[in-house]
């Protein structure tokens, strides 16, 4: 031991080229160093879920820096650097990523794009909503601008999915989360979009809420217009659903007796609440039109054209409205036809006969109430009286043989005195007609079947 | 330190061998000798040394080339010993027969 003491005072000289080896070990391997420690910290953090990680290594202390979703994930972070082998120090920069309150997220839809703001709670949450985003909308540019933030609500990502899916049914607009609370506005993209959007959100996850809907759909259009040239009604536009489809069509076809209905209607969903009761009532004013057009938007209706005459202009003007249910907005821009040149009687007796041979004047079932429906053809027929200011008219009414002949007699000169009072109402004058109940003397056809009846029971105008 | 050592052992071995080569000489070699003051104060230097690299004061870049250091010295040291007792085995063995 002693000589080893001895000894060791002259290992000095060694130290010399000691010195150099290590100045050249140490120029030469300080960088790799520095990367191989780089390459196995990042390693060691393949697996956990953290923000803005930046590793830089100085000899041999790591510094570490990085947004970390959690207390536990951000100390077990800064355990696995630890852990890699040949680290000496680990410099812990690492923080919480900052807690948003309220927590929101927003999806902004203009024309071109969509725009996915606010925040997200997870780096998977978001890149999952901004591919949900691009797949649900295919092929509209997505731009994601989501910041990352703790303080989510439960189940964000599903509330957030669900209402993705529904920037889809918009044309424009904004849907915010706001905690779990939902704002929409906007405007749908087809009809029926409001409702489709509405439905969906009855799927948001327990606890999520809708503060404001604010979506607007495109105007629910429908149109009618009758041309008198090619006699036709032509309906264009949405209906609710095939059943008012159908009853619209049927009430066309009893309120244009002689216009052939051309049908180009749609269903569609988004109809305005009422959309039947309105939309029939002005079908029967567009009827007592020479010509006219009836546009339905949403819950204004207008009604423009040409009536036959000047009281029915009137009644046009005031009286449509007053069927309608509440809410809906009526607007006539109604104008008088000029009056046709007057004719002799006996060509007003071919254009009663022709008016009757394509509709007739109906009543209400066993009653002397003339039905709505006929408004249209009495407005034509008044029209012709009035070309024949001179002429006296007989108002024969006929019914067929079922029940009791008087009975039948009674009815029938009842249905003939509603029809003049109607003539009268629209400014005739009431000496030009006589009502005259033929009951069931006069048969056009046989009483045997429901056709022949049908044909028996009716008006006639006899010009004297 | 085992990383360091598997990384660079050929730094390492080096240091040793050169320990090794100064120890052979050492035994026999006529150079002036470090005076005992001198060697104490080597040896606080050393132990300062050691005792800043095992508490990691020395940040950085610095910090690591003085643990390289410091384990090329330990093992520069070592050789030392074994040439030193070799040498000397060695020398104690020849000189009967001479």
């Amino acid at each position: 031991m002693h000589g080893l003491f001895k000894w060791s005072s002259k290992w000095w000289p060694g130290m010399i080229p000691l010195v150099v080896l290590w100045g050249i070990a140490a120029w030469t391997s300080t960088a790799t160093v520095e990367a191989d420690l780089a390459a196995r910290s990042n390693a060691a953090l393949k697996d956990t879920v953290l923000d803005k990680r930046r590793i830089g290594v100085d000899g041999r202390d790591v510094t570490f820096a990085a947004n970390a979703f959690s207390e536990d994930g951000r100390l077990s972070a800064v355990a696995s650097v630890e852990a890699v082998p040949g680290v000496r120090l680990v410099n812990d920069e690492t923080r919480l990523v900052p807690e948003a309150k309220p927590f929101v997220w927003s999806a902004e839809r203009d024309v071109v794009r969509v725009t996915l703001g606010g925040n997200a709670p997870l780096p998977s949450s978001k890149s999952k909503l901004a591919e949900a985003a691009k797949a649900s909308l295919g092929g509209v540019e997505v731009v994601d601008q989501m910041a990352l933030a703790r303080g989510a609500p439960s189940r964000f990502d599903t509330a957030a999915l669900l209402l993705l899916d529904q920037i889809g049914k918009l044309k424009e607009g904004k849907i915010t989360l706001t905690d779990n609370k939902v704002n929409l506005a906007g405007m749908a993209r087809e009809l029926g979009g409001r409702e489709a959007v509405a439905a969906a959100l009855k799927n948001l996850p327990e606890g999520y809420s809708i503060a404001a809907n604010d979506i607007k759909a495109p105007p629910y259009v429908f149109q009618a217009y009758k041309d008198p040239v090619a006699v036709t009604l032509t309906l264009t536009g949405y209906v609710p659903d095939n059943n008012v489809h159908a009853a619209l069509v049927a009430a066309a076809g009893r309120k244009f007796f002689s216009e052939k209905v051309v049908d180009n209607l749609k269903a569609s969903l988004g109809a305005p609440s009422g959309f039947a009761a309105a939309v029939v009532p002005a079908l029967g004013a567009l009827s007592r039109l020479s010509t006219g057009t009836l546009v339905v938007s949403d819950r204004e209706v207008k009604l423009s054209g040409d009536a036959l005459y000047d009281a029915a202009a009137g009644q046009i003007r005031d009286g449509l409205g007053k069927d309608f249910p509440q809410g809906w907005q009526y607007k006539a821009e109604v104008t008088v036809k000029p009056a046709a040149a007057p004719v002799d009687p006996t060509v007003c007796q071919q254009l009663f006969s022709e008016i009757f041979s394509k509709g007739k004047i109906r009543f209400e079932s066993g009653k002397a109430d003339i039905v709505a429906d006929s408004a249209g053809l009495l407005d034509r027929l008044i029209e012709t009286a009035m070309r024949c200011p001179n002429a006296t008219i007989e108002v024969a009414g006929h019914t067929d043989s079922d029940g009791e002949e008087a009975a039948n007699q009674a009815l029938s000169e009842r249905r003939a005195q509603a029809v003049v009072d109607y003539l009268v109402r629209a400014g005739l004058p009431a000496n030009r007609f006589t009502p005259i109940g033929y009951g069931s003397t006069q048969p056009l056809a046989g009483n045997e079947n429901e056709d022949g009846k049908a044909q028996n029971r009716r008006i006639e105008f006899v010009v004297k | 330190m085992t990383v360091l050592a598997t990384f660079f052992w050929g730094w390492l071995l080096g240091a040793a061998l050169l320990g090794f080569g100064m120890g052979w000489i050492a035994v026999v070699h006529r150079a002036q000798a470090v005076s005992k003051v001198w060697m104490i104060w080597l040896a606080v230097l050393a132990a300062a040394l050691v005792a800043a690299s095992f508490a990691r004061v020395v940040p950085g870049r610095f910090g690591y080339w003085l643990d390289l250091f410091l384990i090329m010295f330990a093992l520069y040291l070592v050789g030392c010993a074994i040439g030193s007792w070799l040498r000397d085995w060695v020398v104690s063995r020849s000189k009967p027969a001479s």
